[in-house]
């Protein structure tokens, strides 16, 4: 029976130690920014980080509805491929598109409009005039400080540089006036979302794979591993796997095909596409393509659960056995996939499995694998608390929510340490593997013992960007 | 009446599924847990699956009317955070609701901070009393922090000084572990520390300079030497403040604990530990399958020892040889239960102390082992290797704690002599109750000793010495007095503190020892006299059978002359150095093996010198 809900008479602080400043949460990722109010269970606002620059008229669009086919249109990234901000200027704005115009973060009203200060005063005119004249002042300077009242907590990737740390809390202190800021580490928020204070947290996110150990409550930095094996990877592997099959497999993108007629399976595609009187940019093709190799990944790949890895002998042939999946490219053309959709995802776990890349970037050593990272992150710390994170295995991240990708870690973990007792604690609930962190900063941000940790205005005032470094450790 | 009663009446099959179940959309949670009456009875129908008992609704929704009370007022109340330790720099601002004591506040109270703070600027009094200060976050008491020891520059120096922590690293380490709480884990992860470059102040100023000159390579510091330098720092500065053993229990074990660090023996166990981590599958369901047979097999120590126990004590039952008639008249009857009842409570008591029941079977010559396996203190002990070694170490020790007054100073007896006649009666003191036994620091913690069994009423510390001398002969008395006169030594103690008397008494078991032994040595000297006079009376018998043949043969050589005048000399010599013994009253002239010599005429003076010479040779020997 569900608890019952508590009286409103009751001070929530005593059950939970739940305090709410209406902070807000905001975590840059490489696919996506997720913003909201600390305090809710998911982020009110989820807008790609790619965002359209408009070359003609030199300005930035932001959000999904922006990104259709027009002219003189790119799809640009504020974020890099490690997960760190790039390019600032776009940071800024894309973030205030997020929180000020999506999130609705609700201004005060200028006092001299609320209505409160209306009553006359027969007594000091004088004095009225120039109270005016100040709310006048103050009224100017709230629309330029939008986020006056509400705290602010970012996160960064485990790996962020002091002077991006240092970027970051200028643009919160300078440019939007939040009373209070706090930077915390996305694998020490993902913890915290799974209720952990001392976690291995492997985030396999968009861009990155990480792991990172978390203890009490903080990142040990000598952990931190992370390589490029995510999301994107996958996608680039899917592309390998299409460029190897017989007969190659185009991904031609939602917006290019006008109609379509249905075929069968293996036939080519009968689709008329549509023709455009401007050039479409490669970025924004390549954005595209991206949306329907993520419906692939979504819907067809699959992680070859074990034991034992998707090369040992015998484990392909009954893959082949395994029921397939059809998938549909938007232009009609289908296909069954059978023992591919375990081997495109294989080499996130082998090396020796993944499909040859044609850039560099795309080769991936051993070290790169996820056991590998586990591995080297589980070395580099003291042996004491090993078997105490081995026990709080934290599984985050969007990729990772791969069929099987849970069963093949555990597999890959009792290998790897058959005598230590190996617990993997990953969400059941979709969303909550995808916004981990921000749930994390969410469950921080409201608790009344984190409000001591904020760094104030005044903090900052004193003693500049510098005081970040000092204080989120 | 239950449901099955139902299903038997109805003529129904028995399990539930055949049955229809009444009302089964509507259930509420629980039944409500004291019925009464028929309520109870229609509930028990239900039997496993109790019947809901829904009352009829027939009206959607009744508006509350229940409270007439007005809505609860919420107000965004500012608060700020006493842990911050910024005086209330940070004002947040969260929802609370509005208390009904408190005036109701000023409307435009909530308009930002800025507001606030212009409105005290104003002085008014109404814009004062809105300025009340912020309620603090009761979360504020929180805020916990670790204490790191704290030094001065001349603290450190006297102290603290190591070859291979400079003080700025060591100031690093102590503000890591205060701004990691302790967390080593942590502090060794963050832990980098970059040694100042040689040149000093002048040119970190220059900042460019600084960068090309070359910077001294940090150490590579484990995990174990950051514990071991804090460690050493905390206790150090621990003493400091607070002598040891001026300290409070826990603060004292923590102290300890500190000083004992041992980083070779921390470095061994991780490695230990790293092992453990990477065993194979096998290697950990072997070594679980062995831990699990040591359990089975100390259970069943256990359970053999709890069986021996208990067969002692029904063994030892009160002695019955005697003649049973007494018992035949009722009156005799109410004699024996009487004796049977006191027994048993004897018993009662006896079974409380485990170590009892075992005395018997220590008495009549069962090896030890056997016996300390039945102790459960030391139990674990018996289990490994040497156990019987160890334990009669252990018993030995306990019982000289037990019996002598032990000094904090040094529990253990000083002399062999002590420590041996202890062991002889060793076996009275095994029936002492098990207590809790006290570690060596505790006892010096407490002030903890352990006394003889007193008797009743007041008795002075110098009694018990007095007891001793009584058993001794007088003349022995003379020379233990005699002797501790010679030290100086009153014979009766001024001061007879328990440490005093202890040490005191030692002493005079050394004396006393020394006396024994000298007795001893004496009886051995006359013996030897006395044979050495046989053998010279027996050479001289020979010799003056020798010297009649000798004489006979002068006239043909005076060779053998030379045998009979040395033999004649030795006689002589032993006479006179009897006598110097005699006059110079030279004890170490005296010794035994002189006394080889000596002529039966100078062991018979001997007796009363060499009483006055040996008192004499262990004065000396104790100066």
């Amino acid at each position: 029976m569900a608890q019952q809900p508590l009286p409103s008479s009751v001070q929530p602080t005593d059950v939970y130690g739940g305090d709410e400043v209406s902070a807000i949460v905001l975590d840059p990722g490489y696919i996506n920014t997720r913003a909201g109010f600390a305090g809710e269970e998911m982020p009110k606002q989820v807008l790609p980080s790619f965002y359209g620059h408009i070359t003609s008229s030199n300005r930035d669009v932001f959000g999904d509805q922006a990104m259709y086919p027009r002219a003189d249109f790119e799809i640009r990234n504020y974020m890099n491929r490690d997960s760190v901000v790039e390019d600032w200027d776009a940071a800024t704005k894309i973030w205030e598109h997020a929180l000020v115009n999506r999130l609705g973060i609700p201004r005060p009203t200028p006092p001299s409009k609320n209505g409160l200060n209306n009553k006359p005063k027969p007594a000091a005119e004088g004095e009225d005039v120039e109270m005016a004249d100040e709310a006048d002042l103050d009224e100017t300077e709230n629309y330029e400080k939008p986020m006056a009242e509400n705290p602010l907590l970012m996160t960064e990737a485990a790996w962020n540089s002091p002077k991006q740390r240092e970027k970051a809390i200028e643009i919160c202190m300078e440019n939007w006036a939040c009373p209070a800021f706090w930077l915390s580490k996305t694998p020490v928020l993902a913890a915290f979302a799974a209720g952990k204070a001392t976690a291995l947290v492997l985030d396999v996110g968009g861009s990155n794979t990480s792991v990172t150990a978390i203890f009490d409550g903080m990142v040990l930095k000598r952990s931190v591993q992370r390589s490029p094996v995510g999301g994107v990877w996958l996608s680039s592997q899917i592309r390998s796997l299409f460029e190897a099959s017989e007969p190659k497999v185009e991904v031609v993108p939602t917006f290019m095909v006008e109609n379509k007629k249905p075929v069968e399976a293996g036939q080519p595609a009968d689709a008329r596409l549509k023709t455009f009187d401007f050039q479409i940019s490669p970025s924004f093709r390549a954005y595209e393509e991206e949306r329907v190799l993520k419906e692939f990944k979504e819907s067809v790949v699959e992680v070859w659960r074990g034991p034992g890895r998707y090369l040992a002998p015998g484990n392909e042939d009954y893959a082949k056995n395994l029921p397939g999946r059809v998938f549909e490219m938007p232009d009609g053309s289908n296909q069954m996939w059978r023992e591919q959709r375990f081997k495109v995802a294989e080499g996130m776990w082998d090396d020796n499995a993944a499909f040859p890349s044609a850039t560099e970037e795309g080769k991936i050593t051993k070290a790169q694998t996820v056991p590998g990272l586990i591995k080297a992150a589980l070395d580099s710390i003291d042996v004491d608390v090993r078997p105490a994170l081995l026990a709080n295995v934290v599984v985050t991240g969007s990729t990772s929510l791969l069929p099987g990708f849970t069963d093949r870690l555990n597999h890959e973990l009792t290998a790897m340490f058959p005598s230590v007792k190996v617990k993997l604690h990953a969400a059941g609930l979709s969303s909550e593997r995808r916004f981990g962190a921000w749930i994390g900063g969410s469950i921080l941000g409201s608790l009344g013992t984190f409000h001591q940790m904020w760094i104030s205005r005044k903090e900052y005032e004193e003693n500049g960007p510098g005081i970040v470094e000092k204080r989120c450790k | 009446m239950t449901s099955r009663d139902v299903h038997d009446v109805l003529n129904l099959p028995s399990d539930h599924s055949g049955a229809p179940r009444p009302s089964k959309k509507q259930k509420t949670s629980a039944p409500r847990p004291n019925l009464k009456g028929l309520a109870r009875e229609v509930q028990n129908l239900g039997g496993d699956n109790p019947i809901a008992i829904v009352p009829e609704v027939n009206f959607f929704k009744k508006r509350r009317f229940a409270t007439r009370k007005p809505v609860a007022k919420w107000e965004l109340k500012a608060f700020t955070n006493s842990a911050r330790g910024d005086d209330g720099a940070l004002v947040l601002r969260h929802w609370k609701r509005r208390t009904d004591d408190g005036a109701p506040p000023v409307e435009g109270a909530q308009d930002g901070d800025g507001q606030q703070q212009r409105g005290g600027g104003e002085g008014t009094p109404a814009s004062e009393k809105r300025e009340e200060k912020p309620e603090d976050s009761a979360f504020a008491k929180y805020n916990v922090k670790v204490v790191v020891p704290h030094y001065t520059e001349d603290q450190y120096h006297s102290n603290l000084q190591n070859n291979d922590w400079t003080k700025e690293e060591t100031d690093y380490l102590l503000e890591l572990a205060k701004d990691f709480d302790l967390r080593w884990t942590l502090i060794w992860d963050r832990y980098d520390f970059t040694p100042k470059p040689p040149g000093g102040g002048g040119d970190a100023a220059n900042g460019k300079d600084t960068s090309t000159a070359v910077v001294p390579t940090p150490k590579q510091r484990s995990m174990e030497d950051l514990k071991a330098r804090y460690y050493e720092v905390a206790a150090k500065m621990m003493a400091v403040q607070k002598p040891a053993q001026y300290m409070t229990r826990p603060e004292f074990e923590l102290y300890e604990m500190m000083q004992n660090f041992d980083p070779e023996q921390e470095r061994k166990r991780k490695q230990f530990a790293l092992n453990t981590l990477s065993r194979s599958k096998d290697e950990a369901r072997e070594e679980e399958s062995l831990l699990l047979e040591v359990k089975r097999i100390l259970a069943r120590t256990e359970r053999f020892n709890e069986e021996r126990r208990e067969l002692y004590n029904r063994l030892d039952y009160p002695a019955t040889d005697s003649d049973i008639n007494s018992f035949k008249t009722s009156a005799g009857l109410q004699n024996l239960l009487q004796t049977l009842m006191s027994t048993d409570k004897n018993k009662k008591r006896k079974s409380i102390m485990p170590g009892e029941g075992v005395s018997p079977s220590n008495n009549s010559g069962v090896p030890n082992s056997a016996v300390s396996e039945t102790n459960p203190a030391n139990r674990r002990e018996s289990i490994a290797a040497s156990a019987t070694s160890n334990n009669h170490h252990h018993h030995a020790r306990r019982d000289s704690d037990a019996r002598t007054p032990a000094t904090p100073a040094d529990p253990t007896p000083t002399s062999a002599a002590a420590a041996a006649a202890n062991k002889k009666k060793g076996g009275g003191a095994q029936q002492q109750p098990e207590r809790r036994k006290l570690t060596q620091q505790e006892e010096q913690v407490y002030g903890v000793s352990y006394h003889d069994r007193l008797g009743s009423g007041p008795t002075f510390r110098y009694e018990k010495i007095n007891k001793l001398y009584s058993h001794k002969s007088g003349q022995q008395q003379l020379r233990i007095t005699n002797a501790l006169s010679e030290l100086d030594l009153p014979p009766r103690l001024v001061m007879p503190t328990a440490a005093v008397t202890a040490q005191f008494e030692v002493l005079w078991g050394a004396v006393t020892a020394l006396v024994d032994l000298r007795k001893m040595s004496d009886r051995l000297d006359g013996e030897i006299k006395i044979e050495e006079a046989k053998k010279a009376e027996r050479d001289r018998a020979k010799g003056i059978a020798a010297e009649m043949e000798g004489e006979k043969e002068k006239g043909e050589g005076g060779g053998g002359d030379g045998a009979a005048a040395a033999a004649g000399e030795g006689g002589k010599a032993g006479e006179k150095t009897g006598e110097g013994g005699q006059t110079k009253e030279d004890g170490e002239k005296k010794r035994p093996e002189s006394s080889g010599s000596l002529t039966a005429a100078g062991h018979k003076r001997s007796a009363s010198v060499l009483s006055a010479a040996s008192d004499k040779s262990s004065k000396r020997q104790k100066k």
